[in-house]
């Protein structure tokens, strides 16, 4: 009996779709989490294999809880089958076994829940696999599997996971015998689940913790807490510890709630309520006459046959299980993305609503992709399926119509489910308090993509559909078209969007730049898709197989005969109409706008480098002075440039050649006296002129520079960002050509230069105390120039300001347009930026200097503040540091195609999407935005007065000196030292989750080769660390002694060791093991505090005992870790709060064995100990550094 | 007066079955019965009228509408019910009438109100218009079918074995609505019920193997079998002896002993008494012309 049921049940939800469906989107989702980093599931992968054993476990635990929804379908409708088909009082009233019955079913349900969460192992093997083919990712990071991860996995996650969530819902569904309170239960249990988690992660007692975590999942993480990456990627969950005690109680509780309900259930329906029934009397008296009928057969027919096939179809899918249950699915993932709102740094941005549009598409999309591939084939063959083809198909209606029908109401249903999710986002931006609420960006962001989207999958779907013989078919070749046809394209290289699916430039709304350049392109694409969309369907209507099943042929030979000449006549119209559409999208994409593939691309690079690298020692002229015309032409987005470069021969050697490599995209004039080009190379743009008369070692001539980029037509991809509407930003080195060979220009990845034969490319030159030419090359310019003098005339559209480096010195007006002239103040680095969009201004006086924000009208917000920031920063700067040389400060906002911001002489471009839209209004103390306009203004010293050689560590003494002094800012702000510990935490996890990512080889501060995680993460820490050890005033004046001794000085440039030479002096002999552990070799510290106890002294003073474990780590630059003796001073301190925020009788003590005990007299009783209570060392783990204090035992 | 023409209608199956072979028919307005054994080709000429399979030659017309190749035509003229009628989840039996009727031309909405309505109370369903069709039992299923094949004004009503499932009642009622429709139309019964198409139909035939071997009135049918059918109680261990003697049209069980009927031009003595032929004699006479046992 039991059998029976067991296995009735396991057939019967074998055959229904749902299960499969699941598998695939589990599947799907862990496949993208294993090839990209762009997905992620509970948090990111980090340096530990992409497949290894720990991976895959978070990955099946996070899941775990979100196939709650779909256990809810499985356990629901084994449980109340019987009784919704009323089938419950035939079967009840037989000789059944109870208990085979009830488990039978529910053993059923079990094994079938647990299926889909198969998905993340298929999805796993599979992006492995084909990673190893496609190469999305290194395959270093991936490693060997496990058969016992994935064993192990099953049996203690899913498993046991599905039982008890699985009896809960079974207990429910037995009790109510309601699918909605079934669903609410599961939602309930999810929610409950999230909310929980958040709240036992303040418990302390770590056992508790773990034991009363119902899914496992923080039990994992605890038992994981200590593990080395190697252990992580090799071993496997396993039957013992906390983690197994943890699942035993959860089974037994699980088991528990399902005896108790199979004790309460029984197969006799309680009596219930009959609701009385209306009786009416009219029903009856009503006689009925066949009425007068005039079927019709017109247009108008046609359109009221469509509205009824439309709302048959659309009410077919909104009644379906499948579609609620991934509907709210939907929302549950938008609405905890949404919950977290949009963090940047500690700090929560404006809901903007583009960013509502991005989470809505990053949340949702997947789901309404695959609701579009699942009901195409639902409604396409729903007629079969429920027998009542013969009799729809006998009638008179025309197939289009039906497919239109069918195309519309899957349109509709994704629309309909695309606004619900708008006014979600809505909603949310009014609970946020936030009004400036942009309907219109909603619905025509929907417009242009999504809404374009769902009709052109809607029609190529359902007519896939309808040409392939069954139903199982078509989605197979569904989802061929839509995922491995890109697959596909991506190993042909293949890059036109004409081809991909669907695909088209894409549009990114910018407050600045509406929805930018990809505009226009996208809406041919969304034209040229949606038209052959509509052939498809026409196609589909002509073939549609009506009547009894017959071969595509022979639909064929049919459609031949039957289908009117009208009809073939429309076909044939759109066709020619999608022919010239798709002629001049390729024009325009293709022909007026060529583009590379990748793989092209890397050929031209190799070939590049084997050609002109010859060209490599060859000796240049520096550029030494720059004048510029540039005129803006934003509405078109064009830019004329002429500029007058003079060249100076500053070697000590004759030069007869110069050789240039334009910028692409650009065309290029020059005009350089007595030179002719001798060699033009048009695929490189490479051009070599040869002087008539070599230009003597301190000569000068002027070249004549007419450099034009005029947009034409539209791109293939989103098209040029830097040249826009509103907020044009391009720098020197856009327009100026290169001189010379560029090194840049080389592949710099070392496994793709094998592949062309190409010698290893060190990332950056050796650090080298000796000098060499080398030193005559700062990091930015390579070579090229020095400190120069730059004057601009900058003209753009009157609704516009344009702005170029230096001091403002005349503007007017000239044949409708603004013209500006601007010349700088003090020779520069060669590189500045010129900008031109519609700016708001706000500007303040400090010391003679000029301090401006130019801004969108539509974001004031925080502009006040930044100008208090700018303020702050020259103050403490040119106190500690020195003078400031620049008569102005220039905050200037660009558009969100990148966020950053940049120093250039005396201007910051500051992304819009990283200070001006962040809400400070809450802020009192300082915050990230004035961070980073610290670090901006920071470099006005930190690269901009002295810049290193262009050598390993020379990022030290911008980045990290720049780091360093933002955070010196906020210092001298800040009252509470706990505030600080939470900024130099993002640069600890920066240090942290860097180093292990790095590909190849980590090294020391003072020779850091321009890796971000080092120079800014560990930079800053460290040096924030050393003025903790030897203080503010020390170190500041080595940084000050180190810049007045090359501030603004020719060649050489300085390296690292130059300031190590200036720091040394500072630091006391006591301390001096920290410049060779800080700076010069990789060292992380181990400190935990494992006991912390207390016991009341007699005297009304409490002793405190700590125990302390304290080690040193070395790393070589392999990340091989090796223990070093500990002999250093490390802080001890007491928190007398649970935030940790009032730190209580600090001290700083030598540690010189690995484990010690110390004891303290203290005056009042603190809630917490710590070692290192501010976070100033790096620390592996810093949680263990801190315990509550426990009475002594 | 309507006129349905079927000439030479063939049609091969890719298996080599051959569906329809040469059918020739010609019809006029009142219930025709296609009496025929499983298999015999009644579902295939019954799609093929309703347009929803090829015919590989032969023409067929409806007054002056080619079906075969302008089955668009015929289609607003055409009453079906297939032999599996299926519904839709989730959708009343009044949603689904309406939702036929409007593929059928009704566009007046107040026309089609009435008009469903009046079926489903033609069909005694008035009451349970509001349930969900796909809890109907599967008399009441065919039932809702058999409304929307009388949807608006069609010259042509096909049912093809509309009877299987029905309960005496119910099946009652139902020739009674076919046969209230069946005076101004052309209404094609298939069935392998005999007695169905003796008590409604005026004219008949029979199909075997994709062939008409038989068509006129039922009645002139029996009278030819008038005086020729005889029959006898046998043994069991004999069946095969007489089957082998004689033209055995029949043969059931009476009493646990088989009954055989034979078909003789002169009485065949041997304990043979004559009995007058009925339908089902004919039907068996027409389809068993091997004379094997069936």
């Amino acid at each position: 009996m039991f059998k029976t049921f067991f296995l009735s049940e396991l057939k019967y939800t074998l055959k229904q779709p749902m299960v499969y469906i699941f598998i695939f989107i589990l599947a799907l989702m862990e496949f993208f989490a294993t090839v990209s980093d762009n997905v992620q599931v509970g948090g990111a992968i980090g340096n530990v294999y992409r497949n290894s054993p720990y991976t895959i476990t978070i990955h099946v635990t996070v899941f775990c809880v979100f196939s709650l929804l779909m256990a809810v379908a499985f356990f629901n409708n084994a449980a109340l089958r019987d009784h919704n088909n009323e089938f419950n009082e035939i079967l009840f009233t037989t000789p059944l076994s109870k208990p085979g019955y009830f488990f039978g079913r529910f053993l059923g349900a079990l094994v079938v829940s647990t299926l889909p969460l198969l998905g993340v192992f298929i999805g796993m093997l599979l992006g492995t696999y084909m990673n190893s083919i496609f190469g999305w990712m290194d395959t270093e990071r991936f490693g060997d599997f496990y058969l016992e991860t994935f064993i192990n996995n099953y049996l203690l996650f899913i498993l046991p996971n599905m039982f008890l969530a699985g009896s809960v819902i079974f207990a429910m569904a037995n009790k109510w015998k309601s699918t909605i309170i079934s669903f609410v239960g599961g939602l309930v249990i999810i929610v409950a689940y999230i909310v929980s988690g958040s709240l036992m992660s303040d418990v302390d007692n770590e056992t508790i913790a773990a034991l009363s975590d119902i899914f496992g999942i923080n039990t994992y993480f605890l038992e994981t807490k200590y593990f080395t990456p190697i252990e992580k990627n090799t071993i496997s969950p396993g039957f013992s510890g906390l983690l197994f005690k943890n699942r035993l109680l959860w089974t037994a509780v699980g088991a528990i709630i399902l005896m108790i309900s199979y004790f309460s259930f029984s197969f006799k329906t309680k009596n219930k309520k009959v609701k009385k029934q209306k009786v009416k009397n009219s029903d009856k008296e009503t006689v009925f006459a066949l009425p007068n009928l005039n079927p019709t057969f017109n247009a108008a027919t046609n359109w009221i046959q469509f509205k009824s096939f439309f709302y048959t179809n659309f009410l077919s899918i909104v009644k379906s299980v499948t579609f609620k249950i991934l509907f709210l699915f939907c929302i549950i993932i938008l609405v905890v993305d949404l919950s977290q709102g949009f963090e940047f740094m500690g700090l929560q941005s404006y809901p903007l609503t583009y960013k509502l549009i991005d989470s809505i598409k990053d949340n949702t999309n997947l789901f309404t992709i695959i609701i579009l591939i699942f009901f195409s084939g639902e409604l396409i063959w729903r007629d079969r399926d429920s027998k009542i083809n013969e009799v729809v198909d006998a009638t008179s209606h025309t197939s289009f119509i039906s497919m239109a029908a069918k195309a519309l109401s899957l349109v509709c249903i994704t629309s309909i489910l695309n606004l619900f999710f708008i006014l979600i986002g809505i909603i949310y931006q009014l609970l946020n308090g936030f009004t400036r609420i942009e309907l219109d960006v909603y619905l025509l962001d929907f417009f242009y993509e999504n809404f374009a989207l769902y009709i052109v999958f809607g029609g190529i779907m359902i007519m896939i559909q309808v040409l392939s013989s069954n139903k199982y078919i078509g989605y197979f070749i569904s989802v061929l078209v839509l995922l491995v046809w890109e697959i596909i394209l991506n190993i042909l290289d293949i890059n036109s969007n004409m081809l991909d699916i669907g695909g088209g430039s894409s549009i990114f709304y910018s407050d600045m730049n509406g929805f930018g350049p990809g505009l226009k392109s996208t809406l041919w694409f969304n034209l040229y898709w949606i038209l052959l969309s509509v052939i498809g369907l026409l196609i589909a209507g002509a073939l549609w197989n009506r009547g009894s099943k017959s071969s595509l042929l022979s639909r064929i030979k049919t459609a031949r005969k039957e289908v009117p000449k009208s009809y073939r006549g429309f076909i044939a119209i759109l066709s020619v109409i999608w022919l010239g559409v798709a002629g001049f999208v390729y024009y325009n994409t293709q022909v007026l706008n060529p583009y590379r593939s990748n793989d092209t691309e890397e050929q031209l690079m190799a070939e590049f480098e084997k050609k002109y690298s010859k060209y490599k020692e060859a000796v240049h002229p520096k550029v030494t002075d720059a004048k510029y015309y540039i005129d803006i032409f934003p509405n078109k987005r064009d830019i004329h440039v002429k500029a007058d470069i003079k060249l100076t021969n500053e070697s000590n050697q004759a030069i007869d050649s110069l050789h240039f490599f334009n910028k692409e995209g650009w065309d290029t004039k020059l005009n350089i006296p007595n030179a002719k080009p001798v060699y033009k190379d048009s695929t490189y743009l490479y051009t070599i002129y040869k002087l008539s008369k070599p230009l003597q070692p301190g000569q000068s001539i002027v070249m004549k520079l007419d450099n034009k980029f005029i947009t034409k037509g539209f791109k293939n991809s989103i098209g040029n960002t830097m040249i826009i509407n509103n907020g044009t930003f391009f720098n020197n080195g856009d327009i100026l050509p290169a001189m010379g060979y560029n090194d840049n220009y080389e592949i710099s990845d070392n496994n793709t230069r094998k592949k062309y034969d190409l010698e290893p490319k060190e990332r950056t030159p050796e650090l080298s105390s000796e000098l060499s030419e080398l030193h005559n090359r700062n990091y930015i310019n390579n070579g090229e120039s020095d400190f120069i003098n730059v004057e601009t005339i900058i003209s753009t559209v009157k609704e516009q300001t344009a702005i170029a480096p230096g001091s403002l010195i005349k503007k007017w007006e000239e044949n409708g347009r603004d013209y500006y002239h601007y010349k700088t103040d003090t020779p520069s680095l060669n590189f500045y930026s010129f900008m031109s969009a519609d700016y708001e201004l706000k500007k303040r006086k400090w010391n003679g200097i000029d301090i401006e924000v130019y801004y969108d009208e539509k974001h004031p917000e925080n502009v006040d503040m930044m100008l208090d920031a700018v303020e702050r920063s020259l103050a403490y700067y040119t106190k500690n540091f020195g003078p400031y040389f620049h008569k102005q400060c220039r905050i200037i906002e660009f558009p969100r195609y990148a966020s950053f911001a940049q120093a250039f002489p005396g201007t910051m471009p500051y992304s819009e999407a990283i200070g001006f839209i962040i809400n400070l209004e809450d802020e009192t103390e300082n915050n990230v935005v004035d961070a980073v306009i610290a670090h901006e203004m920071a470099h006005q010293w930190w690269a901009h007065q002295v810049i290193g050689a262009n050598m390993q560590g020379s990022t030290l003494m911008s980045e990290s000196f720049s780091e360093y002094s933002s955070l010196m800012t906020m210092k001298n702000m800040t009252e509470n030292p706990m505030k600080m510990r939470e900024f130099i935490k993002y640069d600890h996890d920066r240090y942290l989750r860097g180093r292990s990512g790095e590909r190849e080889k980590e090294l020391p501060l003072y020779k850091v080769e321009n890796q971000q995680y080092i120079h800014y993460g560990k930079g800053s820490v460290i040096l924030y660390a050393l003025q903790d050890y030897i203080g503010e005033a020390k170190v500041n004046l080595a940084m000050k002694n180190f810049l007045e001794e090359y501030r603004y000085k020719k060649p050489p440039y300085p390296t690292s060791l130059d300031f190590i030479r200036h720091l040394e002096p500072q630091v006391p002999d006591s301390l001096k093991y920290l410049v060779t552990d800080w700076f010069k070799e990789i060292t992380l510290y181990d400190n935990r505090l494992k006991e912390a106890n207390y016991k009341k002294l007699d005297n009304g003073k409490y002793e405190v005992t700590l125990e302390i474990e304290s080690s040193k780590i070395k790393s070589d630059s392999l990340g091989n870790e090796t223990k070093a003796n500990i002999n250093d001073w490390i802080d001890v301190g007491f928190f007398m709060d649970d935030d940790e925020e009032r730190l209580f009788s600090q001290k700083r003590i030598k540690f010189n064995k690995e484990s010690t005990s110390i004891t303290m007299q203290l005056d009042s009783l603190p809630v917490k100990a710590a070692i290192d209570p501010r976070h100033i060392l790096i620390d592996r783990v810093y949680k263990d550094n801190i315990k509550s204090i426990s009475l002594e035992k | 007066m309507s006129t349905l023409k079927i000439t030479n209608l063939s049609k091969t199956y890719p298996n080599g079955v051959k569906a329809l072979d040469n059918v020739n028919l010609e019809l006029e307005n009142g219930m025709f019965g296609l009496l025929g054994p499983n298999g015999a080709g009644k579902s295939s000429l019954m799609r093929t009228l309703a347009t929803l399979q090829e015919a590989d030659s032969g023409t067929a017309t409806l007054d002056d509408i080619d079906i075969l190749n302008n089955p668009a035509e015929l289609r607003k003229v055409l009453g079906y019910l297939p032999q599996e009628f299926g519904v839709y989840p989730r959708i009343t039996a009044e949603q689904l009438l309406t939702h036929l009727a409007i593929l059928k031309g009704i566009t007046n909405a107040k026309e089609r109100k009435e008009l469903v309505n009046y079926l489903l109370d033609k069909v005694n369903l008035y009451e349970k218009r509001n349930k969900s069709v796909k809890g109907f039992s599967g008399g009441m299923k065919q039932r809702v079918g058999i409304a929307q094949a009388l949807i608006g004004n069609p010259k042509l009503i096909i049912v093809d074995e509309p009877t299987a499932g029905l309960d005496p009642g119910e099946r009652n009622r139902f020739y009674n609505l076919l046969a209230d429709v069946g005076k101004e139309v052309i209404v094609i019964l298939s069935t392998h019920i005999v007695d169905d198409v003796r008590e409604l139909c005026t004219k008949m035939a029979i199909m075997n193997l994709g062939e008409i071997v038989y068509h006129g009135s039922p009645q002139s049918a029996i009278d030819d079998l008038e005086n020729k059918v005889f029959r006898k109680i046998v043994s069991r261990e004999d069946l095969q002896n007489y089957a082998n003697d004689y033209k055995v049209i029949s043969n059931k069980m009476v009493g646990g002993q088989p009954l055989i009927h034979v078909f003789s031009e002169v009485h065949p003595q041997n304990g043979f008494e004559q009995v007058a032929p009925n339908l089902e004699d004919v039907f068996f006479s027409k389809i068993n012309t091997s004379n094997v046992l069936v």
